[in-house]
């Protein structure tokens, strides 16, 4: 990941980032160079239109080559560290005239331009870029996924329950697919000491129906927590899953447990972020 | 007026359309009266998802791109509104797709990008 890493030192520069986690944060003069000359091929992409990477690609003549790379040049030089601007200077203008011998000579695995792009399959694989990344096979093996753990304990009802259910659909990655499971597995201890706001733990009613006439089974918050405190938490995640055959199998990856025990200590579960602040309850 | 038997016109007009409607289960793909509505409901269903297919998938992009926007910047509060508007100050090209396709092939990229243009 040349290109990445160039530009990332290049940004470091410019935008004083502490918020980049930059593997690369104290280098030597020499990669810092090395990196400004060789990252000004690249640096083209974040300043242009996206197409233009890929015109770049397909034997692109040097004159347009030559524009894009002037572009962001003078953003580099001008922020670059003292002692090294002159040298940079004459190994830019250097690097400048060989490009426009080289680019018309060089196939792409040779030309210098390209040494610190990535080797992706691109120039003769599947276009990973034009089509929209589906998940394969091995995105979303059962076994790699990450566990979360939530106490539930002064926990809101409703507002716990839609975070595990956005845990537990995937909703939080970047590699979200509404048609294939990509979450994680999600694990609620101390269940029965979730709580409610208002009047709920005495109003709020569970039905269900056996399905006979007459058959409907009534009872309030507290009493199903006495019974089966499992269940409530349970049945509010499950509204809030899809309802499908996916939905069914993503309800499968959660699990309530009424202590503060659980059995899946092997699977080493993290901390459940939560983002919602009003998921504590009030008092 | 002498007398013509249709002959074979109706089932050669019929098989084609069978043809179509092989793959489709149970009677669907068996009767003959319910081949030709099924084909004609397939043909509406692909004509109208054409356009929400495109719909789909812009939809998906944008909440791909919130998704990894919101999982790392929460230290300068970024949302996915948030990018957007400042590509377009900043008068960025790039379209939903490629954005999205970035946060997931080259995420550090795409966050790169959003800290350039946040600031």
């Amino acid at each position: 990941m040349c290109n990445v890493h160039n530009i990332t030192l290049s940004q470091f520069q410019v935008a004083e980032a502490d918020r980049i986690d930059s593997e690369e944060e104290h280098t030597a003069l020499s990669e810092v160079s090395m990196a400004l000359v060789c990252g000004s091929a690249s640096v083209t992409f974040p300043s242009s239109s996206f197409p233009r990477h890929s015109h770049r690609n397909t034997s692109s003549s040097s004159s347009s080559s030559l524009v894009g790379l002037q572009f962001p040049f003078h953003k580099l030089v001008s922020l670059s560290l003292s002692p090294s601007s002159s040298s940079n200077t004459n190994a830019r203008t250097l690097r400048i005239h060989s490009q426009q011998q080289d680019s018309s000579i060089l196939p792409p695995e040779q030309d210098p331009r390209f040494l610190c792009v990535e080797p992706e399959p691109r120039f003769k694989g599947p276009d990973i870029w034009n089509k929209t990344w589906y998940p394969k096979a091995a995105d979303h093996v059962n076994t790699e996924k990450t566990w979360y753990v939530v106490d539930a304990t002064d926990k809101v009802l409703g507002r716990l329950a839609s975070t595990i259910a956005i845990h537990i659909r995937g909703k939080n990655l970047e590699t979200y697919t509404p048609s294939v499971d990509m979450g994680a597995f999600v694990i609620v201890v101390n269940a029965e000491k979730v709580a409610v706001s208002g009047k709920k733990r005495t109003q709020k009613l569970y039905r269900r129906h056996s399905g006979r006439p007459g058959g409907m089974k009534v009872e309030t918050f507290a009493q199903l927590q006495n019974r089966i405190p499992e269940r409530i938490i349970e049945h509010a995640v499950r509204g809030m899953l899809p309802k499908g055959r996916l939905g069914r199998r993503l309800f499968t990856h959660l699990k309530v447990y009424e202590g503060p025990d659980h059995p899946h200590a092997a699977q080493k579960p993290i901390e459940l972020p939560i983002q919602d602040k009003r998921i504590y309850l009030q008092r | 007026m002498t007398r013509i038997k249709r002959g074979y016109i109706a089932r050669k007009r019929r098989t084609k359309i069978r043809l179509f409607t092989s793959s489709f289960r149970g009677a669907h793909s068996r009767l003959t009266r319910t081949i030709s509505q099924q084909k004609i409901k397939a043909l509406v269903s692909a004509n109208r998802d054409r356009d929400r297919k495109k719909r789909g998938f812009r939809g998906l992009w944008i909440h791909r791109i919130n998704a990894i926007i919101g999982k790392n910047k929460k230290k300068q509060y970024n949302r996915y509104s948030n990018l957007l508007y400042n590509m377009y100050k900043g008068q960025w090209l790039l379209n939903h797709k490629i954005v999205a396709q970035m946060g997931i092939l080259k995420g550090n990229c795409l966050l790169m990008i959003a800290n350039e243009i946040i600031t």
